[in-house]
């Protein structure tokens, strides 16, 4: 079996019946999708399989072959985030970060579908499959159709955290 | 073509991959021993966690079963079309019924034969896409020991669907009244607490309900069909407790609902 | 104060949003061991045999322990403050919640590990349990725990007390006595990233523990006090929690990993499913909550009578510092001079129950918000009123003798009333937390008010 992973053509040998979330974290070691629950209730281990949002826990790989994957990994770099991640930053939508993945994956191909601003409605039907146990979602879908109405393509106005840096201090801030 | 046999290496698993509805069916055979993998979203996580371990399985994704046709007024649904397939197709009243099931993400995963194959839960009822194939005097063409067989889809539900092997749906296009109320939770996993289905032809004759969600399978209710009373739903099905709701619960709203359904067919 | 007001971005929201942050789980250190645990299968039974032999002959198996294995098997969340250890690490001789831990085995994968506890040899002599926290006194009732069904620490007492002003006299001269009885129930904090802990053993000897722990220190302290090490054996890294709520202080998976990474000499990981989550991961307690209110027909609480029992589960961890807290608040944010408050940790043979966001407090304000409402309701005033009349103010003092000095509750309200739209009458409108005077500070109040700042 082969799988188009983020770009790259990759072999695969786990076992057909095998959970494409434990091929990508466990064969591939791509640890972006998370296993919140594994059996598609919580939304975390979502992926993109040929551009539509699926939950990789409840795919077997056998029935993906030759699909093309695209998991947290390919979709932006700190220092090139896509809109939707700029936006989830600037807009404190993670929290603890667990569910982000799934999110972020899920809104991206939301907003890609439907090629303009959404609705908070659409929001709520594309998401609604994933669960966020912190922010209470509001600041999630503020940033989701923020991101569809190209209102954020840059974080520049946020002090962006140097590498190894723990957190921005504040001038005067005891050292 | 010959059908590909993969050994796993946690366990002898051997899984079939027919290439057509005709090697799936010689592949399945009588079904003894055989564990038909359709979407996966039912039986992939238990397959995961070793709650079920199947010696062989069969993957119909590539048989060829994901068609929508139409055969002169006949629509023909594959067993392996996917809900989300339903949920974005040509008929509003399916896709209506199936973009009630799941969430879009297991839709895509999700397949109409599933759906109508699905145990229910140790937590929730399931097959929510029963009651409005039923109400669509859907028939199902299965496979197993004794060969090919069609039945209406409230049949096939009654009987015992493990020996068999579903390869198509089909039901006849003519115009329609339609109505639908269901009782449900908005998330990923969460089945209908209770749902009721209504069709007649433009002119209210040939009314056909069913209810989904209350038992083990969706039911066709001749009573209300008859009496046209939704109090009488409750002579067609006995309402159980699970995880969702209780069984006093699901009785005390199932008229309504169906009132809901029927009120809706009435002003469609 | 350049951070106060600020919109500073979140130091890990980088590595949040591209999935680079890496959690307990994402942690890759080569080969590495699963867990599993053989779990109880009863509500409270005595374990009357076990035998792992079949299990550790297995392929895959590298390590299995039990109590035996553990140099401090029994030990207390709460020791450091004093509550003596009552919960066993690992079953030892019985069993008291449906899916307590007996045995844990690693091994090379899930699946070896999972078939090793499934070939476990184990049998049972099942008990009566106990669910029903209200029964627990009973005469018939079961015995459940080796303090009897109720936790018996509170210094000479075997329950919390708080006793304020004079209770009698408060109820001879109310007019009218309100009671309400309150029961929030369980909740799973149900954390997105389940429980998980990777162990690695180190040359030097010492471990390296990868932990979701939402209590870093507290649970070095805890695997320290279990494995009989000190703590400079132990090197925590923790600090990205998929979430926690309070579903994890307790140290659910690190003791147990640690155990058997030493045993194996490789490193170990579990990672529970949702299915334990669900099950056997502590909640926030159950509660039995019984309020008696002398109400005088002003609308003034004279005083309070409160009987609340806390169902701790099995064992006792955080629960009798939870009650504490409850006691602390039982009067809300109002102003009562006459207290009695009684409330036990009572056990059951139910997952033991433990932290969860202001848990021990919220029951509480549950309890108390609504009874102020039911006062309202029967007295015919306005709920509005009711509260701001005997909102605390600078001056007054709590049940357990603190003298407040800036309490908010006379600015929270009304800002409450206002966004919801609320018309107060201007005599309430422009209330303030001044200390009382006039007519806010009736004969009843005098005695309890102490502007001097000094405790009662």
């Amino acid at each position: 079996m082969n799988l188009i992973v983020n770009g790259s053509e990759v072999e695969i040998v786990s076992p057909p019946l095998t959970p494409l979330l434990h091929v990508l974290r466990d064969e591939l070691d791509i640890t972006g999708p998370k296993a919140g629950c594994q059996q598609g209730g919580c939304g975390t281990c979502t992926v993109l399989i040929d551009g539509e949002p699926r939950r990789s826990c409840l795919t077997a790989v056998a029935a993906v072959d030759g699909a093309s994957i695209t998991t947290i990994e390919g979709v932006g770099q700190a220092e090139e985030l896509s809109a939707v991640q700029a936006a989830f930053y600037k807009h404190y939508a993670a929290q603890c970060g667990f569910c982000t993945p799934g999110m972020v994956l899920a809104a991206t191909a939301l907003i890609e579908r439907k090629g303009g601003p959404v609705e908070r409605d659409e929001v709520l039907e594309a998401l609604g499959g994933h669960y966020c146990r912190c922010t209470g979602y509001v600041k999630i879908i503020d940033a989701v159709m923020a991101a569809s109405r190209g209102e954020v393509d840059s974080v520049d106005d946020l002090p962006v955290p140097e590498p190894g840096q723990p957190e921005v201090l504040p001038k005067g801030s005891p050292a | 073509m010959r059908a590909t046999a993969l050994m796993i290496q946690r366990m002898t698993l051997d899984v079939l991959f027919p290439a057509s509805a005709d090697e799936a069916a010689t592949l399945y055979g009588d079904g003894e021993g055989i564990t038909v993998f359709a979407g996966g979203t039912i039986i992939l996580p238990e397959i995961a966690a070793g709650r079920l371990v199947p010696e062989r399985a069969l993957m119909l994704h590539k048989s060829g079963l994901d068609e929508i046709r139409t055969d002169g007024d006949r629509v023909l649904i594959g067993a392996m079309v996917t809900v989300a397939a339903l949920a974005e197709g040509d008929d509003p009243f399916l896709a209506g019924a199936a973009s009630q099931v799941a969430d879009g993400e297991i839709r895509r995963n999700a397949t109409v034969g599933g759906n109508i194959c699905s145990p229910p839960g140790d937590d929730a009822q399931r097959g929510d896409l029963g009651g409005a194939l039923i109400a669509l005097g859907a028939r199902v063409r299965s496979t197993g020991a004794g060969g090919e067989r069609t039945e209406p889809v409230e049949d096939f539900l009654a009987g015992d669907r493990a020996g068999r092997l579903v390869l198509e749906l089909e039901y006849d296009g003519f115009e329609r009244r339609t109505g639908a109320h269901s009782l449900r939770r908005r998330h990923a996993h969460s089945y209908a607490i209770a749902g009721a289905v209504a069709c007649s032809r433009a002119d209210g004759s040939d009314l056909r309900v069913a209810v989904t969600g209350v038992g083990p399978t969706a039911v066709r209710c001749r009573s209300v069909e008859q009496s046209r009373d939704p109090a009488d739903v409750l002579k067609d099905v006995q309402p159980v407790d699970d995880a969702v709701a209780t069984a006093a619960y699901r009785t005390a709203v199932l008229p309504t609902v169906v009132r809901e359904a029927l009120d809706h067919l009435e002003h469609a | 104060m350049k951070a106060v007001g600020a919109r500073l971005p979140r130091y890990d929201g980088l590595g949040h949003v591209t999935g680079r942050t890496q959690f307990v789980d994402d942690v890759r250190v080569g080969k590495t061991l699963w867990v599993k645990a053989l779990r109880s299968t009863h509500h409270n039974a005595a374990i009357t045999s076990l035998d792992t032999s079949k299990a550790e002959a297995m392929k895959g198996v590298r390590a299995i322990i039990t109590h035996k294995d553990v140099p401090k098997n029994v030990y207390g969340h709460l020791e450091g403050l004093g509550v003596p250890g009552d919960e066993p690490l690992l079953a030892d001789g019985e069993v008291r919640w449906l899916g307590q831990p007996i045995a844990a085995v690693a091994a090379e994968s899930e699946a070896a590990a999972q078939a090793a506890v499934e070939a476990m040899e184990i049998s049972y002599e099942e008990r009566p349990a106990l669910f029903d926290i209200r029964n627990a006194l009973d005469p018939d009732a079961p015995e459940i725990h080796q303090w009897g069904n109720v936790y018996p620490h509170y210094g000479p007492y075997n329950h919390r007390r708080v006793r304020k002003g004079d209770i009698d006299r408060a109820f001879d001269e109310a007019d009218t006595i309100v009671e309400g009885v309150y029961r929030p129930q369980a909740i799973e904090q149900v954390p997105m990233e389940t429980q998980v802990s990777l162990v690695v053993p180190e040359a030097s000897g010492r471990l390296t523990i990868y932990s979701c722990t939402q209590a870093m220190y507290f649970s070095m302290g805890v695997v320290a006090a279990h494995l009989q090490v000190p703590l400079n054996k132990l090197k925590f890294v923790g600090g990205t929690v998929g979430g926690g709520f309070g579903g994890k202080v307790d140290t659910a998976t690190e003791t147990i990993c640690a155990l058997l990474a030493l045993k194996a000499r490789k490193p170990v990981k579990w990672r529970w499913t949702r299915e334990e989550e669900f099950l056997v991961s502590s909640t926030r307690a159950p509660w039995h909550i019984e309020l008696q209110d002398a109400v005088s027909k002003e609308g003034w609480i004279l005083g309070r009578r409160t009987v609340t029992l806390h169902d701790s589960g099995a064992y006792a961890r955080f629960s009798p510092y939870g009650l504490t807290k409850h006691a602390f608040h039982h009067s809300g944010a109002y102003t009562i001079p006459n207290l009695r408050f009684d409330g036990f940790v009572v056990f059951t043979n139910r997952v033991p129950t433990t932290a969860m966001r202001g848990f021990g407090v919220t029951s509480v304000s549950f309890a108390v918000e609504t009874h102020m409402n039911r006062i309202a309701e029967v007295m015919g005033l306005d709920p509005w009123e009711l509260r701001l009349k005997n909102a605390n103010r600078i001056g007054d003092t709590s049940g357990n003798g603190v003298v407040l000095k800036d309490p908010s509750t006379v600015a929270v309200t009304l800002a409450a009333a206002d966004r919801v739209g609320i018309e107060l009458s201007a005599e309430y409108r422009g209330m303030n937390e001044e200390p009382r005077t006039g007519a806010l500070l009736p004969e009843h109040l005098v005695a309890q008010q102490n502007l001097n700042g000094e405790g009662a």
